[in-house]
């Protein structure tokens, strides 16, 4: 690694430690006139210690804003390069963005087409997912047929057998609420507290420099 | 757009994705194909006028009104935030640049860092503080219902073994050969056990949303058929 390059990856890091700490600052003393024991001036200071965060993270949004659009455009510029070569899809892929921008431009606020082509799509790739889903709960029994295999299989199939409104079936539904209610809602807590667990590993490795993926 | 044409057009294109079904059968294979492009143009379009629409216009309003302000600080650093942002999506387009690398990754580095920190405070605030707090608390009157108590513990000691399963499988790879005790093992078993049962549950649940869906398509192509 040359001098530039050195002085490159400080300066990224430097830049990431002071803009992070003053948003996780900002935002945890922002707004919060409590936190100076309600003393008269305790509203203004909350209000303006609230500043940065609300100042960085607009900065942020309109920049997300502006690279979707970039994102967007190099999707189009791929499908026209992919065009010269005969690919039929992609010629599909630009006719039906031209069209959706011109029926936007020329009828402002009408969703027909949202209702016509965006929902029945959306819809009929969930439905078929029903389909994979199903395919895939079966291939865990027999790619996977130890004890936690059957495990998740038994409580597949009570969750929908439970959820069947059929009398004959009242103690399968009681034993599917039990489920939902302990270990299903521990078993979600302990996966939610994991994840929160990891981002506040991975938040702090990014604002400390140790994880430096903005490096590209 | 007519109602009958809008259902005309939905009724094609379900049949168009439900020939996914069919597998490569000529002609009808590509069918789903064709959808799924028509699918991506039309999001591509649709995510390009909500960010222009949703996002930079409403900013581009405001800044040209020099009475509203956004961050109470005045309009002069409202359009300062605006440019800056437009600069940042400029240098983000130098990547293919290598000796300007360097403006491109603090670009980036500032965009990660408030995104971390974001997520930090919203993970500490959001789901771990209040998250904790309901998985400790303890009923209020324990003599009056003893059977929330023990759903109390039940859901501590499922989520603490389910937490305890994902220690110990960072520990077994640092540590090879390490053997863990009987009670560790026993943790680990019943820990694995309520996650497995999370993850049938909402498999389970995601199956059910799935078909409800199917039906509701199901009964919109009978209903147009008819």
């Amino acid at each position: 690694m040359g001098r530039g390059q050195r002085f490159g990856a400080f300066l990224s890091a430097l830049v990431a430690f002071a803009v992070g700490v003053t948003v996780m600052l900002s935002l945890l003393l922002g707004d919060n006139p409590a936190l100076f024991g309600n003393q008269p001036g305790s509203d203004e200071l909350a209000r303006r210690l609230a500043l940065p965060a609300d100042a960085l993270l607009r900065l942020v949004a309109i920049f997300l804003a502006l690279s979707i659009v970039i994102g967007i455009a190099n999707l189009l510029f791929v499908h026209v390069s992919r065009l010269k070569s005969g690919k039929f899809y992609s010629a599909v892929l630009l006719a039906s963005f031209g069209f959706t921008v011109f029926w936007y431009v020329t009828r402002q606020g009408d969703t027909s087409l949202l209702e016509a082509v965006q929902l029945p799509i959306e819809s009929a790739l969930a439905a078929l997912l029903f389909v994979s889903l199903v395919h895939g709960g079966s291939r865990v029994m027999s790619k996977r047929g130890d004890l936690w295999g059957l495990l998740f299989v038994a409580v597949v199939v009570l969750v929908l057998l439970g959820s069947l409104p059929l009398a004959e079936l009242a103690p399968l539904q009681a034993w599917s609420d039990w489920l939902m209610r302990i270990p299903v809602s521990a078993g979600a807590r302990a996966m939610l507290l994991g994840i929160a667990l990891g981002i506040v590993t991975a938040g702090l490795r990014a604002l400390l420099g140790q994880d430096r993926s903005y490096r590209g | 757009m007519a109602e009958n044409t809008i259902a005309l057009i939905s009724f094609v294109l379900t049949l168009m994705v439900f020939s996914y079904l069919l597998g490569d059968v000529p002609l009808v294979g590509n069918l789903y194909r064709i959808a799924v492009y028509i699918f991506i143009g039309m999001t591509a379009a649709f995510t390009l006028i909500v960010s222009y629409e949703g996002l930079i216009l409403p900013y581009l309003q405001d800044i040209q009104d020099p009475a509203t302000s956004w961050t109470l600080l005045g309009n002069r650093v409202d359009i300062t935030i605006f440019f800056t942002a437009l600069l940042f999506g400029l240098l983000i387009l130098l990547k293919p640049f290598k000796s300007l690398t360097w403006l491109t990754n603090s670009v980036l580095a500032v965009v990660i860092a408030v995104g971390a920190a974001v997520g930090l405070v919203g993970a500490l605030t959001g789901t771990l503080f209040p998250l904790l707090q309901a998985t400790v608390a303890i009923p209020e009157d324990v003599t009056a219902d003893f059977s929330a108590l023990v759903d109390s513990l039940l859901i501590f000691v499922g989520a603490m073994t389910g937490l305890y399963y994902f220690h110990y499988q960072v520990r077994a790879k640092a540590e090879v050969g390490a053997e863990q005790s009987r009670v560790g093992r026993g943790l680990r078993h019943i820990g694995k056990a309520v996650l497995v049962t999370a993850l049938g549950a909402i498999y389970a649940s995601t199956i059910l949303t799935c078909l409800t869906i199917l039906t509701e398509r199901i009964g919109f192509l009978f209903q147009f058929g008819a």
